[in-house]
């Protein structure tokens, strides 16, 4: 039985404290425990179905993984030391959220760059647009007689 | 004849179809793994039988096939004898070990007992150790050196010619 | 014999579309009406072509004929009837069969309507089209032949697992076919317009009429696709920004950009080239759609399997990206604008805001969408862009819709002095104030829940007080009253996505044979576990018994199905539906032997609105679609002008 016991005491699967260091957050417990479980199960990617996340898919390995995740909450670890932990084993494709750095950055800058120069140009065109239309412009008629017209002498362009 | 529109357009489109075009041809499933060339993450498991303990660290100095398998995978199940037959001729050369999760201790060594039983098959209960690993599903398989460091992975049910090529990757080095 | 007759009547229809095609265009040179004619006989004769060659297929799904591919690969005697109907367009070489029967039908109702009017636009329109035509019977003929002779087996497969679970899946895709293909017709139109070099004021209205028609269509198969994966996929949520979802919302989004632009351009005749580019856009997203969901290029949960198809179509959206730059390079300097702005500050400029965040909200979910595969591309390495990215970026800009929602139609038409501003801006506050503080009493403290609450309760006062403005009594004012019940709608949708989304409630209940769990306000007992024989399937399923506060109220049969033909289960929810929210049951495990069952319990506060509210959508946006008069319908003869009405008048109208 002793032996047994030590035999069990001398298991060890992998630890993240190996690959991220000692848990710099406080532990969790109970709903809030629950609750950050599946905020940070939301922002990995159950590596076998097509893009779900480990808080929603039913599979195996992603209720193992999240299990994983609610253990290391409950031991203190922070979010950030849970997804780099995961990232180690899986590479970036495990992460839902594209980190903030290098490359991957410009998803996050992109579309705020294209709504800064959009409104510029929003802008732009509607002060364009207040200025005193052309004398000239008219209500385009489709009277096709008076259209051909306007083409041949106007050679189609103002 | 309007120039900005013309650039930008052109640009537009020889993004998107740039973009597009090269994303053909690849296996979106497919996932490359960034443990290769990296050590092993070591482990000290539960043998399946036995209840020994066996630490992937003592295997050091020669080449390890790691397999991991589950005993509902119709895939693992295929692969198995490859694996029995193989680990019989290469061992003690090369080290084969198998590690089970999500499994009952029972199936394990029935499955054992009817595929065939040629190395030791170790249990990782909480699936820690096939987390460590970036395992996605089973079976994955990966190849380590005589030094811990893992040379190659390998994505699904295994054949002789498969397990060579990546196996030299691990002897070569 | 049933294949060679169908392979026979695609290719019947490359060599009509493809003529039809060359017709139309010499028609639209030379300026004959012979060759008008001629050219609206091939549009003809293409929809008829399609609409029998699809009959074909379905007879020979319907009689299990196996010696045609397309049928030996989804079709199966054990399936129920409205399946195998449905397997048309369950798998990728029917599904383009389908498109071509939805395009055919559209050109032959387009080219119909316009027979006698807008001769200038019409063959270059027809043109455009049939070329289109061309291209998908082209498809159906070559890479994706349903119609291929194979040597006859006893049985087939069925269709894949997953869609047979649902009667949803006969209605989502018709609905999305409707939709997407139905772009095609108001892009042919503004590539008419480009062509001849001038959009005049009367083709204003059937390009818009062609443009409103599918996206009442494309609104409702969202709607439609959100629902089936609540439904179905068990994870309790409708959206999941998965590269399929966005391949329907990229269309809709420019879709509805250009109808308010095309009020705009309708009111002041300006906008114009804008107005055209978001159609050509709208289009050319269609063809991106349908090459990321067929293509094998994206990761979905909803893609077809990969197949040869993707280079071809990755070819004619590159052309067709080509062409329409060009025709816009070539002639938007020639599209005269007619009038002008008062003020940027007013409803006109708010427009342009709508479609600056419209368009900004397209280029993210693209660029979301498809930046996995730049990474890849530029470094080699595997990343991934999901949930919580499009979450950060989409609910912002969707805030900023919402608001503009109220400040817009609460702004006066054309110049206002401030004190007019300020008298049309300041009283739907009130309506902010009530929401919120209502929210907030029930419980609601995700700041931006209670931001959506109070645009929402902004936006819902400015709508209502339109919808019961005096002028809306007018027959002439449908449309607007239309425009602002699909308004009202479309704030409903905001304030339930966001309460939904952020007021869930999910708790995994283990339970044996006649235990009890409580979950909120509901409790349930399992009353057993059973497995159920069918032809195609066998389910085990958990029987609950739901009570809410006490009272019994349904009983839920959550289930796990093994198809035949496939390895892994698939499960199946079941939900109870209230007024009030949903009670949502998944099985997450689940073992008949030892009678027990691990479920997963979802509470979702007023999704069932969500639904709901998009129909409503729809049929404001199908109230739109009613003639002003009849008699247009018939001659389409120019209404009376005092009916158009351009320019401000008295200082702004409701």
């Amino acid at each position: 039985m002793a032996f047994l016991l030590v035999a069990l005491l001398l298991q060890t699967a992998p630890d993240a404290a190996t690959f991220v260091g000692a848990p710099q957050g406080t532990p969790l417990s109970g709903a809030a425990l629950e609750a950050r479980t599946v905020e940070v199960a939301a922002l990995l990617r159950c590596p076998v179905c097509q893009g779900m996340s480990i808080a929603d898919s039913p599979s195996e390995m992603a209720v193992n993984m999240k299990h994983q995740v609610h253990d290391l909450l409950a031991r203190g670890f922070t979010e950030e030391q849970i997804l780099d932990y995961f990232e180690r084993s899986y590479g970036q494709f495990v992460l839902l959220k594209p980190k903030c750095r290098g490359v991957t950055s410009l998803v996050w800058v992109l579309p705020v760059l294209v709504l800064a120069i959009g409104a510029v140009l929003a802008i732009s065109k509607m002060k364009k647009l207040e200025r005193p239309g052309n004398p000239a412009a008219e209500r385009t008629d489709d009277d096709p007689y008076l259209a051909r017209v306007r083409d041949l002498t106007r050679g189609g362009k103002k | 004849m309007n120039r900005t529109v013309l650039f930008v357009g052109l640009f537009i489109a020889a993004a998107v179809v740039a973009i597009l075009f090269a994303g053909l041809g690849k296996d979106p499933q497919a996932i490359d793994s960034p443990l290769i060339g990296r050590p092993a993450p070591t482990f000290a498991l539960r043998e399946v039988g036995t209840g020994k303990t066996i630490n992937l660290e003592q295997l050091r100095g020669r080449p390890v096939v790691l397999n991991f398998w589950a005993t509902w995978c119709v895939p693992c199940y295929e692969e198995h004898p490859t694996l029995v037959a193989n680990a019989r001729a290469l061992q003690p050369r090369v080290q084969f070990l198998g590690v089970v999760f999500q499994d009952s201790e029972e199936k394990i060594q029935g499955f054992l007992n009817e595929r065939g039983h040629a190395y030791p098959t170790v249990v990782d209960d909480a699936g820690k150790t096939a987390i460590a690993y970036g395992v996605g599903g089973v079976p994955e398989t990966f190849f380590l050196d005589s030094s811990g460091t893992i040379q190659a992975k390998f994505v699904g049910p295994l054949t002789t010619e498969l397990l060579d090529e990546n196996l030299q990757k691990a002897i070569r080095q | 014999m049933t294949a060679t007759l169908g392979r026979f009547l695609i290719l019947a229809s490359v060599l009509v579309s493809t003529g039809g095609a060359v017709i139309g265009f010499y028609a639209g040179r030379s300026h004959s009406p012979g060759g008008l004619r001629l050219a609206q006989r091939f549009a003809y004769a293409y929809t008829v072509l399609m609409l029998a060659a699809t009959g074909v297929m379905e007879y020979a799904l319907l009689t299990h004929d196996f010696s045609v591919s397309y049928v030996a690969h989804v079709g199966s005697r054990s399936t129920p009837v409205w399946v195998t109907v449905a397997s048309l367009w369950s798998s990728l070489e029917g599904s383009i069969l389908f498109w071509g029967c939805i395009l055919g039908i559209y050109i032959a109702v387009a080219t119909f309507l316009t027979r006698n009017t807008h001769r200038e636009y019409m063959p270059d329109a027809i043109g455009v089209w049939l070329s289109c035509a061309a291209f998908f019977s082209f498809l159906i003929a070559a890479p994706a032949n349903p119609f291929l002779s194979v040597a006859p087996v006893a049985d087939g497969p069925g269709p894949n697992a997953l869609l047979q679970n649902h009667i949803l899946m006969v209605v989502h895709p018709p609905f999305l076919y409707l939709g997407y293909v139905g772009m095609t017709i108001p892009f042919g139109l503004a590539c008419a317009a480009l062509i001849r070099g001038r959009l005049g004021h009367s083709f204003v209205k059937p390009l818009r009429a062609a443009l409103l028609l599918p996206w009442v269509f494309l609104t409702i198969a969202i709607m439609l696709g959100g629902w089936w994966a609540y439904e179905v996929l068990g994870w309790g949520g409708y959206w999941a920004w998965d590269p399929v979802e966005n391949a329907s919302l990229l269309p809709w989004l420019t879709a509805t950009a250009a109808l308010h632009s095309i009020v705009v351009l309708e009111r002041r005749g300006v906008l114009k080239g804008w107005t055209i580019t978001l159609i050509q856009s709208t289009f050319l997203l269609t063809i991106l759609g349908t090459f990321m969901t067929r293509s094998g290029v994206f990761n979905s949960v909803h893609s077809f399997t990969q197949s040869a198809i993707g280079p071809t179509i990755l070819v004619f959206l590159a052309a067709a990206i080509v062409f329409s730059v060009a025709l816009l390079a070539l002639r938007i300097d020639r599209l005269e604008a007619e009038g002008n702005f008062d003020s940027a500050v007013s409803r006109e400029g708010m427009f342009l805001f709508n479609n600056l965040l419209f368009v900004v909200l397209t280029f993210t979910i693209l660029i979301g969408t498809v930046f996995p595969l730049i990474v890849e591309a530029v470094k080699g390495r595997q990343m991934s862009v999901g949930r919580p990215y499009f979450d950060s970026m989409v609910v912002p800009i969707g805030a900023l819709l919402l608001f503009l929602l109220g400040v817009g139609p609460a702004l006066p038409w054309g110049r206002a002095s401030a004190s007019q501003i300020k008298r049309a801006l300041l009283p739907p506050i009130a309506g902010a104030a009530v929401l919120f503080l209502l929210g907030f009493a029930f419980g609601a403290r995700n700041p931006w829940t209670l931001i959506t609450l109070a645009f929402g309760g902004y936006a819902l006062q400015v709508t209502i007080s339109h919808l019961r403005s005096p002028i809306m009594q007018l027959r002439r004012a449908r449309r607007r009253f239309a425009g602002y019940i699909v308004h009202a709608a479309v704030i409903v949708v905001f304030v339930t996505i966001g309460i939904s989304s952020t007021m869930r409630y999910t708790q995994e209940v283990h339970l044996t044979k006649g235990g009890v769990a409580n979950v909120g306000a509901y409790s349930i007992t399992l009353l057993g576990v059973e497995e159920r024989q069918e032809p195609n399937r066998t389910s085990t399923l958990a029987r609950f018994a739901v009570a809410k506060n006490g009272v019994q109220k349904t009983t839920l049969e959550p289930r796990m199905n093994q198809y035949l033909m496939m390895r892994e289960p698939i499960g199946t929810p079941d939900v109870y539906s209230t007024i009030g929210g949903d009670f949502y049951l998944s099985v997450m495990n689940i073992d008949p032997a030892a009678q027990s069952v691990a479920v997963n319990a979802i509470i979702t506060p007023f999704v069932g609105w969500i639904w709901i509210a998009v129909i409503v959508m729809g049929l404001g946006g199908l109230m739109a679609l009613i003639p002003q008069r009849v008699g247009e319908l018939r001659t389409g003869a120019e209404p009376a002008a005092s009916d158009l009405a351009v320019g401000p008048t008295l200082g702004g109208e409701a």
